[in-house]
Parts: C-alpha cells; sequence; structure tokens
C-alpha cells in the first residue's frame, strides 16, 4: 500500500508553495483587496443582495484560507475544521445574544475558542498521522456536533436551553464598535473584509517566518525534522491551533450577520466540502483556496435555482482534477509564467488524457 | 427484555452485514487503489434506485436484485476508466475532490431523473411476514438480507483469500511495479477491483433499499458510516472491516436499546478511543499510512 503522505512529497516540483509570497505577489493581493473593497458599494448600488453573497464567500475564504494553512502547509489534512468554525460562531452568538455585541470582545473570544478546541482536538490527533489524523478531527467535529446538537450543555448545567439544540440559536444582532453599528450589509462587508485581508497578511508572514520553514519541514519530511531535534508533535499542535484561531474567526463573522447559529455549521459535511474548496482552488498557495472557497459559495448560490446545479458543480470539480490537478492556483500560476504556452499546454493535457484511458 | 435483547442482536448483526458490503469494498479500493472514495456512498444510492426502478417497471425483486448491481457496476468502469485511470500516480488528495465531485453529480442528477421524494422496493411476497425463532418473531426479510450478505462476505474473502485473482489482488495492493514486471495487468486488475466494489454497493443498496426508503441523501448518510468502519478495521485490510461492521453494526443496535440519541456518539467516540489507541486502527499495517 502505497501510504498517501509519501506521494504528496514526491512532487515537490508542483507545488505552488511559495511563488505568490515573492514582492509581485503581494502586491498583486493589495491589488485585489484593493478591488474587493470597491466591489462592495458598486455590487450593493446593484442589487443589495450581492453584497450579502460576497460577505459569505468571504466568510468561507477566510475559512479555507485557515484550513491550508495547516493542510497546505504543515501537510495535516483536517476532516474537522467545522468545529473549530461553528464554536467560533456559536461563541459569537451566545455572547451577543446575552453579553455584548461590541466586536472588540466578541470576535476575539470566538478566535480564542478557535484555538482552544483545535488545541484540544490536535493534541488528542497528532499520535496519528495522515488519513487516520484526518478520521480523528472528523470523529471529535462530530463530537461536538452531537454535543451541540442533542444541546448536552444545557443538561448538564440544569439550564433549559445552551446551544438551542436542534433548532440552534435564532435572532442574533450584529456587531457594534465604538458606538458605531454593523446592522449595515456594507459596514459588515468592510469589517469582513479588513479582518480577512488582515488574517491573510499575518498568515502570510507566518507561513515565511521561521515557524512557517519549521511545519513546512514537517509536511515534506516528519522524521528527518525530528532528527534534527524538533519537537514535531508540538509543532503539529501549535500549527493546528493557529489554524482553529482563524476557523474560529470565520465563524464569529459568519454567524451575526446571519444571525442564526445552527448545528449545520458543526456538521462533517462543512469540513468534507471545506477540504474541496481547498483542493480545489490549489492547496499551499494561501490564496488559491481561498478564491476556490469564494467561487464555490458563488457557484452554489447562483446555481441554486438551475435544476441540476449539483451535476454542474460536480464536472467542474471532476474536469478540474483531470486538467488542471493543481486546482485553479495551479492553473493561473502556469498561465502568468507562459501564456503563450497555454493553448498548447491544453492540448498536451488532452492528450496525455486520451493516452492515459487507452492505456 | 431477553426479546428486546434477541432482536437487537439480530438488527446489529444484519446491518453490521450490509454495512460490510459497502465498507468491504470501499476498503479494497484504498488498499489497491490508494483512492479514498467519496462516491461510494452515491453508489449505493444509484443501486437502490436502479433498483427501485426496476423493481416497478419489471414486477420482480429478484430481478431487480441481479440486475441493479450490474448497472452500477457499469457506472464504476465508466468512473475508473474515464477519471481515476488517467490520474493513478498523482497526489492521491485530489482524488477526494474528484470523487467527491462524482458523488454530488450522481447525487444531483438522481434528483433531476426520480425527484426529490422517498422511493420504495416492494419486498418479494416469498420473503414477507414473520418468522418464529422461539423468543422473538422476526421479519423473513430481514432474515434473507443476513443470510444473502453474510454469504457475500464469505464469498469475497474466500475469493481474496483462496483464488489466484486474490492473490494478485494482495500482490498488486503490496507492490504494484513488481506485479507489472511479472507480466500482469494492473490496469485492468485495477479496474476490476473498483467494480467490484461498486457492484457490492449497489447490492447493498437493494437489499436495503427494500426495508427501509430510498431516497437521494441516502448515500452521504451511509458514506460517513462507511469510512468509519475502514478507519476502525485498519485502511485496507478487508477482515478489519468486517469485522469493525459487526462492531458498529451491534453498538448502534444496542446503543438504541440504552440511548437513541447518542448513538452518533457512540459511533465517533469508539473511533476515537481505537485510534487514539491504535493509530493505525484494528487490523491496519504497523507503518502509519
Amino acid at each position: 500500500m502505497m501510504p498517501v503522505f509519501e506521494l504528496l512529497r514526491d512532487d515537490d516540483e508542483a507545488r505552488t508553495g511559495n511563488q505568490i509570497l515573492s514582492r509581485p505577489g503581494r502586491i498583486l493581493l493589495a491589488v485585489g483587496i484593493l478591488g474587493l473593497a470597491a466591489a462592495g458599494p458598486i455590487a450593493g448600488s446593484i442589487q443589495p443582495f450581492w453584497v450579502n453573497l460576497l460577505v459569505r464567500m468571504l466568510a468561507f475564504a477566510l475559512l479555507a484560507l485557515s484550513l491550508d494553512f495547516v493542510f497546505g502547509y504543515a501537510g495535516l489534512l483536517s476532516f474537522g475544521h467545522a468545529a473549530m468554525y461553528g464554536a467560533g460562531g456559536y461563541t459569537a452568538a451566545l455572547l451577543v445574544g446575552q453579553v455584548t455585541p461590541n466586536a472588540l470582545v466578541v470576535l476575539p473570544a470566538s478566535v480564542l475558542v478557535g484555538v482552544v478546541v483545535a488545541a484540544l482536538i490536535g493534541w488528542l490527533s497528532v499520535r496519528a498521522r495522515g488519513i487516520y489524523f484526518a478520521m480523528l478531527t472528523l470523529a471529535f467535529a462530530q463530537l461536538l456536533y452531537v454535543v451541540v446538537f442533542t444541546d448536552l450543555p444545557a443538561t448538564i448545567a440544569g439550564a433549559e436551553t445552551v446551544t438551542g439544540g436542534d433548532n440552534g440559536l435564532y435572532g442574533i444582532g450584529s456587531y457594534e464598535l465604538a458606538g458605531v453599528g454593523f446592522g449595515d450589509p456594507l459596514a459588515y462587508y468592510f469589517l469582513t473584509l479588513a479582518l480577512v485581508a488582515l488574517s491573510l497578511a499575518g498568515l502570510i508572514r507566518l507561513a515565511n517566518s521561521p515557524f512557517g520553514r519549521v511545519i513546512q519541514g514537517v509536511r515534506e519530511n516528519e522524521d528527518r525534522i525530528e532528527f534534527i531535534g524538533y519537537n514535531v508533535q508540538r509543532y503539529k499542535v501549535i500549527a493546528f491551533a493557529i489554524s482553529g484561531g482563524f476557523a474560529g474567526l470565520a465563524g464569529g463573522l459568519y454567524v451575526p450577520f446571519q444571525s442564526v447559529a445552527n448545528p449545520g455549521l458543526l456538521h462533517w459535511t462543512v469540513s468534507g466540502e471545506l477540504v474541496v474548496m481547498v483542493l480545489l482552488g490549489g492547496m499551499g498557495t494561501l490564496w488559491g483556496p481561498m478564491v476556490g472557497a469564494g467561487l464555490v459559495v458563488f457557484l452554489e448560490d447562483r446555481l441554486g435555482g438551475v435544476a441540476s446545479w449539483e451535476v454542474i458543480l460536480g464536472t467542474l470539480f471532476v474536469l478540474v482534477v483531470i486538467f488542471a490537478p493543481r486546482g485553479i492556483a495551479g492553473a493561473l500560476i502556469s498561465l502568468r509564467d507562459d501564456p503563450s504556452g497555454a493553448v498548447d499546454s491544453v492540448k498536451e493535457a488532452l492528450k496525455n488524457y486520451v493516452r492515459e484511458v487507452r492505456d | 427484555m431477553i426479546e428486546s435483547i434477541v432482536r437487537a442482536t439480530l438488527l446489529g448483526v444484519q446491518s453490521g452485514m450490509i454495512l460490510a458490503l459497502i465498507a468491504a469494498g470501499l476498503t479494497l479500493i484504498f488498499g489497491m487503489l490508494d483512492v479514498i472514495n467519496f462516491a461510494h456512498g452515491a453508489l449505493y444510492m444509484l443501486g437502490a434506485y436502479f433498483g427501485s426502478v426496476i423493481a416497478a417497471e419489471l414486477g420482480s425483486f429478484w430481478l431487480a436484485l441481479l440486475i441493479a448491481p450490474l448497472l452500477v457496476g457499469v457506472v464504476g468502469i465508466a468512473i475508473e476508466v474515464f477519471s481515476l485511470r488517467p490520474l493513478y500516480g498523482r497526489n492521491p488528495l485530489y482524488h477526494i475532490l474528484l470523487t467527491f465531485g462524482f458523488a454530488i453529480m450522481i447525487q444531483g442528477a438522481v434528483v433531476q431523473i426520480w425527484g426529490g421524494q422517498a422511493r420504495q422496493i416492494a419486498q418479494p411476497a416469498l420473503l414477507t411476514g414473520t418468522l418464529s425463532l422461539g423468543v422473538v418473531d422476526y421479519p423473513v426479510y430481514r432474515l434473507f438480507v443476513l443470510a444473502i450478505s453474510t454469504a457475500l462476505i464469505g464469498g469475497v474473502w474466500l475469493a481474496i483469500d483462496r483464488s489466484n485473482l486474490g492473490i494478485i489482488m494482495r500482490a498488486s495492493a503490496h507492490d504494484t511495479e513488481m506485479v507489472d514486471a511479472l507480466g500482469i495487468d494492473v490496469s485492468k486488475v485495477f479496474t476490476g477491483v473498483f467494480v467490484f466494489g461498486a457492484v457490492l454497493a449497489g447490492l447493498a443498496g437493494v437489499l436495503l433499499g427494500a426495508s427501509r426508503s430510498v431516497n437521494p441523501g441516502m448515500g452521504m448518510g451511509i458514506i460517513i458510516e462507511a469510512f468509519v468502519i475502514v478507519v476502525i478495521g485498519g485502511l485496507g485490510s478487508f477482515r478489519g472491516a468486517v469485522f469493525a461492521a459487526l462492531l458498529i453494526g451491534l453498538v448502534t443496535s444496542y446503543g438504541a436499546l440504552i440511548a437513541p440519541t447518542l448513538t452518533d456518539l457512540a459511533l465517533f467516540g469508539l473511533m476515537a478511543i481505537v485510534l487514539m489507541v491504535k493509530p493505525n486502527g484494528l487490523f491496519g499495517a504497523t507503518e502509519a499510512a
């Protein structure tokens, strides 16, 4: 049996790694963020609903970013990121509903809860490697889902309800900051965009820091990093906890905007879709998964009215894997490196495909 | 008291054997092809839908049980030849995206063709009613499912353990290049394994479709349970999958007696405990995958 992560190491060349972190890449990202800042008011003036969609795309982009940090960089396939996302979301719902709508209190709390949940899950899961690690994170995330779904905290504390069980929590208000409310979708959009941009900048710095190098080393060759003298398990747990903090932030941004927190946030299908978004975007690039997540959320929303939208989305995934094996980011990077060769490389890919099928 | 325990045991073993049919394909496909097949649940659902159409059109459960899995096998051939085959040797993580794509594609197509409502497969007249087993009266159909799935699992085990094909399969899983060098067309073996897994999933779909309902959500519902089983048993291990399937079947059905809302807790809790004690599953290879 060929170990899954052994193969992952074989295509070093194919990894799209640090390319976007170069100077031109950062400028391009800054331009992209400014473009998004301009896109909000324009979209809002055409159709207010578009702002709503943009906020959801950004929240999922942040979630995909958090997963890519631990999946693309540390090589830890997490199948339980919905746990941190949901934990952050429920934290925001409970705090806004019962304590304070102050964003400066609630959002850090969401991040903190995400970090704590991730540290716990990570600490319990790092003993296993590869797919077994993924399944352990899935197990703990599903356990948390059951806890929220059956409202176990209420049973233990003797309260009437804490998580709202099956129905979840409704009518959650929006954030406030220094007396300014974020009830207006456009204001909320700018808040979200600012935090997503800060998160991206922070994670890019972290990925390029000595810490980031070590966790990339863990991905490439865990044993070697251990021999050098690093405590691999600890690095993995820390990377997982950091990732969990950003996932918690994504939940904390998503829930007050939707004004609903339901157990569905923590369900494994969210984690599964997230892995798919990261792969579609191109793992290990940080920005690629964000594009992938935004695209999937956009398509799900726009195609929702079309009868067979699942068929279309499924076909897209299949085609991307066959013809753009490194995801959207990989396709864009090879297009940038060699714009004139694009047509040839598509031809080449088709030829290869036909040969492999016949073989 | 004794009656409900006997009933729960029978139900647990029966659902365990059905789960084993699904998990066996999943674990064989992983062990040999290194593919985490998210479309496996969709193939199971497809079996149930094909079965319900054939049973309704031709009026025969037996024909449905025979033809539907074969049709699922044809879909399996198409998936393997046109999408998996060109991708072997590439980063297997992308197979998750690929098979997830097929899963939602099939689910969407099913809703498109047959609508979102649940369908039924009529149980054959021969197998209706109950049989007295001393302590309990038990539905004949369920006993039939128990018997046929046990026979199938036994047959698969014999085939893997004793037949030439089984030896080639196990050898290919162990060292693909060596088997290829010995002049065996490994590509055909791969296709065979994938299709075989698809047929087993389709069979399980027809068998369960006639006792539960046939609906578009059934595939996504069962796939995660099947993954849990495969992982508890140890990825790629056939006997591990069968053992874990029986374990999960029994835990779920006893759990339903004690605390029905907490069966999911038992399912995932069990997996967490097993993996923390044995990080490669009960029958998994000692080297981490």
